[in-house]
């Protein structure tokens, strides 16, 4: 489904990605991990389109397009879904109005009819029981005075209703207490299927014991160092990014 | 003598005996206007709004209008679910059949200004507050105001319904008109009002010169809307003038949509311990438009507290202008004013100037101000494209948030709901933008 190539990306003259290659298929779900600064969240922007990255030389190729060329909204309307890491509050722009403008552009990129408001609420009502949100979030401005626990909750909720082919969790985990991480975990497992593909972005594993990975990826100094299977998340958890620095060499 | 002021001097030549009131303290406020004459750029208070154009204008105080033609007026721009009673003035006359004052409650007094001065001591009421030397325009307004509306609330008396003035101005082709709105609030202790004075009009250039005075005493609430939707060839200039007692609170709501040249002042002196003001502010300026927002709040007694937040969304090549000051003087003490002024600019070729201004002779204060002139936040503008929103709808949006935040301190829904629509109806794509109020 995506395919990274040799990414180099730098922003305000900065290299921040030097090399990436990166290959996921249908079905699968990868976390990256990696220490702070080596480019994980910069991999889950420019994936998502935002403008400021200079995309310096490689490709990505997202269900055989090249994704690089599409602008934002494009992407989205592909299918691509990026949960913000710290997701934007707008107050004045009703979330309900919101998440059900965003379906419609994306079921009118399909070809599809638009909702009805009826049709609509239906889908929104299930997916809101699935996050355990109360109806009376609906009717507040995106994110607005929410806390952090909320906003995240928000974003697998529009995730929930958009339906990506992939998503991309930037540091969904942070910010959450234990109750919290469950109501999110489990929405991301009950997203999980053959035909989606999930890129968790985490510095820690603990998100890992919640929504177990198919692949783990290490991240440092913008490329991937080192890819494993679960397990690997827990050397590094227990020895830390020092260890594996160390053992690749870099 | 330039041709405006010979106009003005024949009118009252003419017109000066059908005037209601006092004739002796309209000549005196008609001689000192004309002795001063307008502003100009060459004044600190003016240096970015020009009244030049109307020099050579030749004023005419406005005949009165067929009461179809008014009545159809009102029925294009009133705002039409308001409860409550509603004085209605076209070109400056008061139009009866479209105001209503059925249902009164007792202690709140409700007036035409022209039906009352004369009597008892409404003209004692007038340029109470106004400072008169600083805000001259308002002298002309002495001189020359037609009608106006008096509200008045005795002891205790509380009132929920919004009280609606309509100040229409319909302009003419045969002459420039001068249609000069007046308002007097009074609170007396204890007692609550909510007025809603909306200026807007249509047709041809005219100027509009409006002065409200608010005296609010100790313990009393006085909520204020003024909502500007001229037409884009009027000129207005108003002032608004508060005095607030112990323990007195006026929340003022100033927004402008419309307009070619725009001037408003808003002067509210906090005279004792207590006292509380809030000025929220929406200008949203297009075409060639110019608004020039003067706000000053003197703290004169300790534990005065007063925060103000305008907004203004710059398009085309238009200009805005915004001088906040505070005053806070020398004893006193403990007081807390806060201010900010953040503005959106949609082109590259419109302009704002922002000045916020402190003068404070106090040492135990709190005071803070802060100004921001800028575009849409880029990570807003990307998590929006980020959910397949396109670029146009996603600044459109934005846009509207940043002026729906000053409109949804509203507290009356229906003219909120009005608001906001006319602010998208002037963003690109309105039409798809609606689908998300």
């Amino acid at each position: 489904m995506l395919k990274i190539k040799d990414l180099h990306a730098r922003i305000d003259g900065k290299d921040i990605l030097k090399g990436l290659s990166l290959e996921i298929s249908a079905g699968e779900v990868h976390a990256i991990m990696g220490p702070n600064g080596a480019g994980k969240s910069t991999l889950a922007q420019v994936l998502a389109g935002r403008e400021g990255y200079e995309i310096v030389s490689g490709s990505v190729e997202f269900c055989g397009r090249d994704l690089l060329a599409l602008a934002p909204e494009e992407r989205a309307r592909e299918g691509v879904f990026l949960a913000f890491q710290y997701p934007v509050e707008i107050p004045g722009v009703n979330n309900v109005y919101l998440l059900k403008a965003a379906l419609n552009a994306i079921r009118k990129h399909r070809g599809e009819d638009e909702l009805d408001a009826y049709a609509f609420m239906k889908i929104i009502r299930e997916k809101m029981q699935l996050m355990q949100m109360d109806a009376s979030f609906l009717n507040r401005g995106v994110n607005e005075g929410f806390s952090g626990g909320e906003k995240k909750r928000n974003e697998i909720l529009q995730m929930a209703v958009l339906e990506p082919k992939l998503a991309l969790l930037d540091e969904t985990d942070s910010g959450l207490d234990i109750d919290a991480m469950k109501v999110v975990a489990d929405g991301v497992n009950s997203l999980r299927s053959p035909e989606r593909a999930i890129i968790m972005v985490t510095h820690y594993q603990r998100l890992l014991d919640h929504i177990v990975p198919d692949v783990v990826h290490v991240l440092a100094d913008g490329r991937i160092v080192k890819s494993g299977d679960r397990s690997l998340a827990l050397e590094l958890e227990a020895h830390g990014y020092e260890w594996l620095q160390q053992a690749v060499g870099t | 003598m330039n041709a405006m002021l010979e106009s003005l001097r024949e009118h009252w030549r003419d017109q000066a005996a059908a005037l209601p009131g006092d004739t002796a303290r309209r000549e005196r406020a008609l001689e000192a206007f004309l002795a001063e004459g307008l502003p100009t750029t060459a004044e600190e208070d003016w240096k970015y709004t020009s009244l030049a154009h109307l020099e050579q204008a030749r004023l005419t105080l406005p005949g009165p209008v067929t009461l179809a033609r008014a009545m159809a007026a009102v029925e294009r721009h009133g705002v039409p679910d308001l409860e409550g009673p509603r004085l209605v003035f076209v070109n400056g006359q008061l139009i009866p059949p479209a105001c209503r004052l059925e249902g009164r409650v007792p202690g709140l007094t409700i007036e035409s200004l022209a039906q009352v001065l004369g009597e008892h001591d409404a003209d004692e009421a007038l340029d109470r507050v106004v400072d008169l030397d600083r805000y001259r325009l308002a002298r002309l307004n002495t001189a020359l105001f037609q009608d106006g509306a008096r509200v008045r609330a005795t002891k205790g008396v509380i009132t929920d319904a919004p009280i609606y003035l309509l100040f229409l101005t319909l302009g003419d082709a045969e002459a420039m008109q001068l249609v000069q709105p007046r308002v007097l609030i009074e609170t007396a202790e204890g007692a609550s009002v909510t007025v809603i004075e909306h200026h807007c009009g249509e047709g041809e250039a005219a100027v509009i010169n409006a002065v409200t005075e608010i005296v609010a005493q100790p313990g009393s609430r006085v909520t204020h809307y003024r909502i500007q939707e001229h037409a884009d060839t009027h000129a207005q200039v108003a002032s608004l003038n508060a005095r607030l007692d112990r323990d007195a609170a006026l929340v003022c709501h100033n927004i402008d949509l419309g307009g070619a040249v725009v001037r408003n002042d808003v002067h509210v002196r906090l005279i004792a311990p207590g006292a509380d003001v809030e000025l929220n502010g929406l200008y949203f300026t297009r075409g060639t438009s110019h608004v020039d927002n003067h706000t000053r709040v003197d703290h004169l007694a300790p534990h005065t507290s007063s925060r103000e937040d305008y907004r203004g969304v710059l398009a085309g090549r238009s200009r805005a202008v915004f001088n906040g000051k505070v005053l806070v003087a020398e004893d006193a003490q403990k007081i807390e004013a806060h201010q900010s002024n953040n503005n959106l600019l949609l082109s590259h070729e419109c302009e704002i100037d922002t000045k916020p201004e402190l003068e404070i002779y106090a040492d135990d204060v709190k005071c803070s101000h802060g100004a921001t002139v800028g575009q849409l936040d880029a990570t807003a503008l990307f998590y929006l494209r980020s959910r397949g929103l396109d670029e146009d709808t996603a600044r459109g949006l934005l846009t509207f948030a940043f002026a729906e935040e000053v409109i949804a301190r509203l507290g009356i829904a229906p003219l909120a709901e009005r608001l906001s629509s006319t602010v998208i109806g002037h963003l690109p794509d309105s039409d798809r933008l609606r689908a998300f109020t």
